[in-house]
């Protein structure tokens, strides 16, 4: 049956995930296995193929969306009927940068991997997203810019972070068209996802 | 150096053969670089001397939109933008925040109900003013280039870009039916464009790809988007009119596709994950390139370093035709001036074939 739970995610089987999910509860299934083999799994499969270029993002967005779905039917079976979140990641796009598709993706494809996402918006002031850092106390706190002329807000977030004397309590990693592994060393993030499966890899380090 | 304007000389080097010398390639270039180059300002509303600028800094064709929507960013003075705030008012006549009507902050078409109440009619109203305008002031050789198309952009905009994601994968069909409303306004504007003698070509701005690959698979975009263009294409062709083409991102995967359907040139190249020297020698003969001098240069590296990296393009992809020298993107207003002279005149100076560097 896990079997077939993971088939409906990796071919995009809406309409059978929540009565796959249920007979598999109904086989006496334990929740958190169907959870962790039968949905969560899969979408490593699936961030794989995204990362090889092998589907592309619609693909990655459906197979998500059918994964909280059979999320939402496992939770109620689940100690005190909640996900235990793998951690708790903020997100956002930076000041002057409205762009958000890609910030849109890497929150579900996080989300879809087992974390806690609260996704701040867009064109956030560093001083905001440090309030917000402050006030959610997340593992990991993700940036995204897209345009060379907003890249450089990801260092006044630093910046604001250090100065609010919480840059050492929560991991920064950034992402976006114009950035690379060397402006993510050059400002002081922790680290860079060029996808979202590589920055669903680096929650998976900062928070294991 | 007085550069006079030949579109016939554009159009040959586009088809692959060489002509008097490379051509210079922009879709949309800032208001302040014109006012520079000119000594004088101008603003959007003075196309003649946008005209001027475009014809005295060499460039054959002056590109002007015709279109539902326009490249650049989403503003409130958008016909796109305007159109949405006329249809929120009527719902929501106290609505008075501008995101609830700017297509960067939100998205109208959700399910079929939203499709059907869309005033597709006021949509198609495309206004052809500048265009009749322009056409009465172009030198001789100087042709117009019709702006148009963003018909994946405006689709995937209209719907959101989650929600259209998901349709594409899970109901197809409806996304079938947005495209084809916003494709048929689209379309609409070349039946007309065409018409007029001054326009030389069409000019679809649609970005269909991020840096990592295409936005949606080949295979969707060839269900849906494709065919328009191929149509498109075709009318142009028909018309002995050019079919060209600007997307951002990495296209590669799409190149076979692009090629197939008629894309007579391709812009910009994005040169953050393309090469046009390389691309040049896999697809000469096949398509013209044009661009891949990389904005952020143009904003801060030396004169002699823009002259140099456009020499390395003109003598690597110049030789045959079917290249033109141009920005990874459009040239806007934050471009350094010197920049944008120093590839033009390196451009005019050094691109005169046969290439000798």
């Amino acid at each position: 049956m896990l079997e077939k739970v993971r088939e409906a995610i990796l071919a995009h089987k809406k309409d059978d995930i929540e009565s796959l999910v249920e007979r598999a509860l109904e086989q006496g299934l334990e929740p958190n296995r169907i959870m962790e083999e039968g949905l969560i799994a899969p979408m490593d499969i699936i961030g794989e193929k995204f990362a090889s270029g092998e589907i592309f993002v619609p693909e990655m967005m459906v197979s998500a969306l059918i994964m909280k779905m059979g999320l939402e039917k496992v939770k109620p079976h689940l100690m005190g009927g909640q996900l235990e979140s793998k951690g708790r990641v903020l997100i956002g796009t930076v000041k002057g940068d409205l762009h958000d598709i890609g910030k849109n993706i890497v929150a579900m494809m996080m989300e879809a991997s087992g974390f806690e996402v609260i996704d701040l918006g867009v064109d956030l002031s560093a001083e905001d997203i440090a309030e917000k850092v402050k006030e959610l106390k997340p593992g990991v706190l993700g940036l995204s810019a897209l345009l060379t002329t907003t890249m450089g807000q990801i260092q006044n977030v630093l910046t604001v972070l250090t100065e609010m004397g919480l840059r050492d309590q929560v991991k920064v990693i950034v992402g976006g068209a114009p950035l690379n592994n060397e402006f993510a060393e050059k400002v002081g993030a922790d680290g860079y996802g060029d996808n979202a499966t590589e920055a669903v890899a680096l929650c998976k380090k900062f928070m294991a | 150096m007085n550069p006079t304007p030949d579109f016939e000389r554009f159009k040959k080097v586009v088809k692959g053969e060489e002509a008097e010398r490379v051509p210079l390639c922009e879709v949309l270039i800032g208001y302040s670089i014109m006012s520079q180059f000119l000594g004088r300002e101008v603003t959007p509303e003075d196309v003649a001397s946008q005209v001027e600028f475009w014809s005295k800094a060499g460039y054959d064709y002056i590109p002007i939109p015709v279109s539902l929507m326009t490249p650049g960013k989403v503003t409130d003075e958008s016909r796109i933008t305007r159109l949405l705030k006329k249809m929120v008012l009527a719902k929501k006549p106290n609505e008075t925040d501008p995101k609830a009507w700017n297509l960067e902050y939100t998205s109208f078409i959700h399910d079929r109900s939203d499709l059907d109440q869309f005033p597709w009619e006021a949509a198609a109203e495309i206004d052809y003013s500048k265009l009749d305008a322009v056409g009465d002031l172009l030198p001789s050789g100087m042709k117009v280039v019709v702006v148009s198309g963003k018909i994946f952009t405006l689709t995937w905009m209209l719907m959101g870009f989650q929600n259209f994601s998901l349709n594409v994968v899970l109901d197809p069909g409806f996304v079938r039916d947005v495209f084809m409303k916003v494709a048929t306004i689209q379309y609409s504007v070349l039946e007309n464009v065409l018409a007029r003698d001054y326009v030389g070509g069409v000019w679809a701005v649609d970005d269909m790809a991020f840096g990592s690959g295409p936005m949606i698979s080949p295979e969707a975009f060839d269900e849906h988007v494709f065919p328009w263009y191929r149509k498109m294409a075709d009318m142009c062709h028909q018309a002995n009119s050019l079919f060209i083409l600007h997307s951002d991102g990495d296209l590669t995967k799409l190149m076979p596709y692009l090629i197939d359907l008629g894309v007579d040139l391709l812009q910009p190249i994005d040169p953050s994950c393309m090469d046009i020297v390389a691309m040049k020698q896999e697809y000469a003969g096949r398509i013209c390139l044009a661009g891949n001098v990389p904005n952020e240069m143009l904003r801060k590296a030396t004169s002699a370093e823009v002259e140099k990296y456009v020499l390395h393009m003109i003598k690597h992809a110049g030789p045959g035709g079917g290249y033109c020298v141009g920005s990874g993107n459009s040239v806007p207003d934050w471009s350094d001036f010197d920049n944008f002279m120093a590839m033009r005149n390196t451009t005019l100076n050094h691109g005169k074939y046969p290439i000798s560097i």
